[in-house]
């Protein structure tokens, strides 16, 4: 079943008296559970179309639907509603609220869902220890490394139970350690609780771990292909250079 | 949610603790001088009652038309009757005969010839009934600097500083020269019993007191007196009670074809007061109106910082689902409770502050010697109950509205551009 659903989609920008078309003839269909990246150099349109997924922006033309729902269709509230309660975002800079607890910035999603002080406790401790970091609870922030904090960031996003969670270059401000530990935390989370994630990312070390490899180059998507045939495709590559 | 911002302001000091000083001192200032301005007006009119308007004044309307030169020619007949039916009639007002009088003390030497002479400004009030409440009214007792209060008919008490600067002892005999009501001369000799000093260069140059009786005796105005003042017994100055009674009394006594009829004038219808309590009035309102605009400006621009400073805090909050509303929404509240804690902390050290000086005041006596105005020496401020939301309501206010404006910012936020924003 597709969770994520793009239909010749075009996102053009005004530039000047002009127009520059970011994405042009996407068609990618995501299902539920996928672990898919979206890889390729700066300015290939990776950041624009997470967008897009994630209800921060609109198509110019095509369609994109996210979770049955016509992104370009849906009222700013019902956008800001489908995040809140269905898309997690994981960044780059981790973003965490730097004078509230590990605790309360894991449960500020949770508090805009209105959610009674036990389910938030309960949910809140039950994301901490997906990414195990129940002994932080208490510490802020600043007290953190920086693998923790995006855990913390993971945990934030994950709280929610999210059908998709969107990651923006998750491991560019972390060490090879760290960004394995993070991954191979994320990878659990989708194996065991089924939530689709979609990176964006040109970090080789995220690629490793993907199920799904989508390159975009000039707005398009250049191949869209599985771990295998990825690796495939690069031995090849790399026995052709020797 | 309110739990959540609460812990935000405790915490970030940035957040809360210069938006909470500025107003703090913006309440504090307008409470203090709310509270000063209106102690020493307070204080000022409550002086120009008791010396001489009374909470309401009554003359004969010729008397009042001239009353700066003390024409007691044109005096209220018939003093006595007047008396017997305003106490009958108005029985919840207290009322006094006034004589004021002007002329010449005389300091004789030893063989009885003048050694000394100055102007005088005399003033006749009941001193000896039994139940007079007028030397206390006009602390007379109090601003003794020598001797004791006249005991009896033909004892005054003279300005210490006359006393002082014609050398006039206790027990020393004094005349007074000048006209009597009919317009005949009058002298008239007293025995100085004590000195006194009211601390009011107006009051004190010259002054001499004496009892109404002698002074009646003495104008030729027995049964005459230059005005009837009344006192609310029960409360201070309450105009609209003033209006009232005069409304009434006026009806019923005075008459315009008559000019030696009786007329009532209220306090703040004498002199120069209404009009300065009319400016006192005004200048607490453009104070107050300054300090609203000033601080939104202030907090506006602090808003703004905040906002700035909490750029990436308010895009994560948009990208996990949060409605612009709601965060604009949450930027009130935080708002309000910082403009809460402000207004409190500055209401308690303004009302502290005006309550040191309603308790203890400050002597300006040294500057005033030369002011020809009837003005309290000892600067005091006063508690009201409007001092509790004068200085809170406008702090609280500024601090929403500065916050309003700065948060609307919000409404401009493009989510199309959060995660280029947040990669930083």
């Amino acid at each position: 079943m597709s969770i994520i659903k793009i239909n010749n989609l075009e996102k053009q920008f005004p530039v000047g008296d002009g127009f520059f078309t970011a994405l042009s003839d996407i068609n990618i269909e995501v299902k539920k559970g996928e672990f898919a990246g979206l890889i390729g150099p700066s300015g290939s349109g990776k950041t624009t179309l997470l967008n897009i997924i994630g209800s921060l922006d609109t198509p110019t033309k095509g369609t994109a639907e996210v979770m049955g729902k016509s992104i370009a269709e849906l009222s700013y509230k019902q956008s800001a509603g489908l995040r809140n309660r269905h898309i997690g975002f994981i960044f780059q800079t981790y973003n965490l609220l730097p004078v509230y607890t590990v605790f309360e910035n894991v449960e500020f999603s949770l508090l805009l869902q209105k959610m009674s002080a036990v389910e938030r406790k309960k949910a809140v401790m039950q994301a901490l220890e997906w990414v195990g970091l129940t002994d932080k609870v208490d510490s802020k922030p600043s007290m953190l490394s920086g693998g923790e904090c995006q855990r913390v960031a993971i945990a934030r996003a994950m709280v929610k139970r999210p059908e998709i969670v969107l990651a923006d270059e998750p491991t560019a401000n972390l060490d090879s350690e760290n960004s394995h530990h993070i991954l191979r935390t994320m990878k659990k989370l989708n194996k065991e609780l089924g939530v689709t994630f979609v990176f964006s990312t040109h970090d080789e070390k995220v690629m490793q771990y993907l199920d799904r490899i989508i390159a975009l180059e000039d707005g398009k998507v250049l191949r869209d292909e599985t771990q295998e045939e990825f690796a495939v495709r690069k031995n090849s590559q790399i026995y052709k250079t020797k | 949610m309110i739990k959540f911002l609460l812990k935000g302001i405790l915490r970030d000091k940035s957040r809360s603790l210069l938006p909470i000083i500025v107003i703090s001192l913006g309440v504090f200032l307008t409470i203090f001088m709310s509270g000063w301005m209106k102690g020493i007006f307070t204080d000022m009119v409550d002086m120009n009652a008791k010396f001489t308007t009374g909470h309401v004044k009554i003359m004969t309307r010729a008397y009042a038309e001239n009353e700066k030169q003390i024409p007691n020619d044109l005096a209220l007949l018939d003093a006595d009757n007047w008396m017997q039916k305003l106490n009958t009639e108005y029985a919840d007002v207290e009322w006094v005969q006034r004589i004021h009088f002007g002329g010449l003390i005389d300091v004789p030497d030893a063989k009885g010839e003048t050694r000394a002479q100055g102007p005088a400004m005399g003033k006749a009030v009941d001193l000896f009934s039994e139940n007079t409440n007028e030397p206390e009214r006009m602390n007379i007792t109090k601003s003794l600097v020598k001797g004791v209060m006249p005991s009896k008919s033909g004892e005054a008490l003279i300005s210490d500083e006359f006393a002082e600067r014609f050398g006039v002892k206790l027990g020393d005999k004094v005349t007074i020269f000048g006209s009597t009501m009919y317009g005949s001369m009058m002298f008239q000799t007293f025995d100085v019993t004590g000195t006194i000093s009211f601390g009011i260069s107006m009051l004190d140059r010259g002054a001499i007191i004496v009892d109404i009786k002698d002074a009646q005796k003495a104008l030729d105005m027995e049964d005459a007196s230059s005005e009837i003042l009344g006192y609310f017994k029960e409360s201070s100055y309450d105009d609209i009670r003033a209006d009232s009674l005069k409304a009434d009394f006026n009806g019923k006594y005075s008459s315009i074809d008559d000019e030696y009829s009786p007329q009532m004038f209220k306090l703040t219808e004498q002199g120069i007061l209404k009009e300065m309590l009319d400016r006192g009035e005004n200048m607490t309102s453009i104070m107050v109106f300054i300090f609203i605009i000033a601080m939104s400006i202030v907090l506006w621009n602090t808003g703004l910082l905040g906002g700035l400073r909490r750029y990436s805090e308010y895009g994560v909050r948009l990208a996990l689902g949060e409605e612009k509303g709601h965060i604009y929404k949450t930027i009130i509240i935080e708002a309000i409770i910082i403009g809460f804690i402000g207004s409190v902390v500055g209401t308690i050290l303004g009302v502290g502050a005006c309550y040191y000086l309603q308790e203890n005041g400050i002597d300006f006596s040294a500057m005033m010697k030369n002011v020809d105005m009837m003005m309290p020496p000892v600067y005091r401020a006063i508690v009201t109950p409007d001092l509790f939301y004068v200085g809170f309501i406008p702090g609280l206010v500024a601090m929403t509205l500065g916050n309003a404006l700065a948060g609307y910012a919000i409404y401009k936020r493009k989510t199309a551009t959060l995660f280029k924003e947040l990669e930083v």
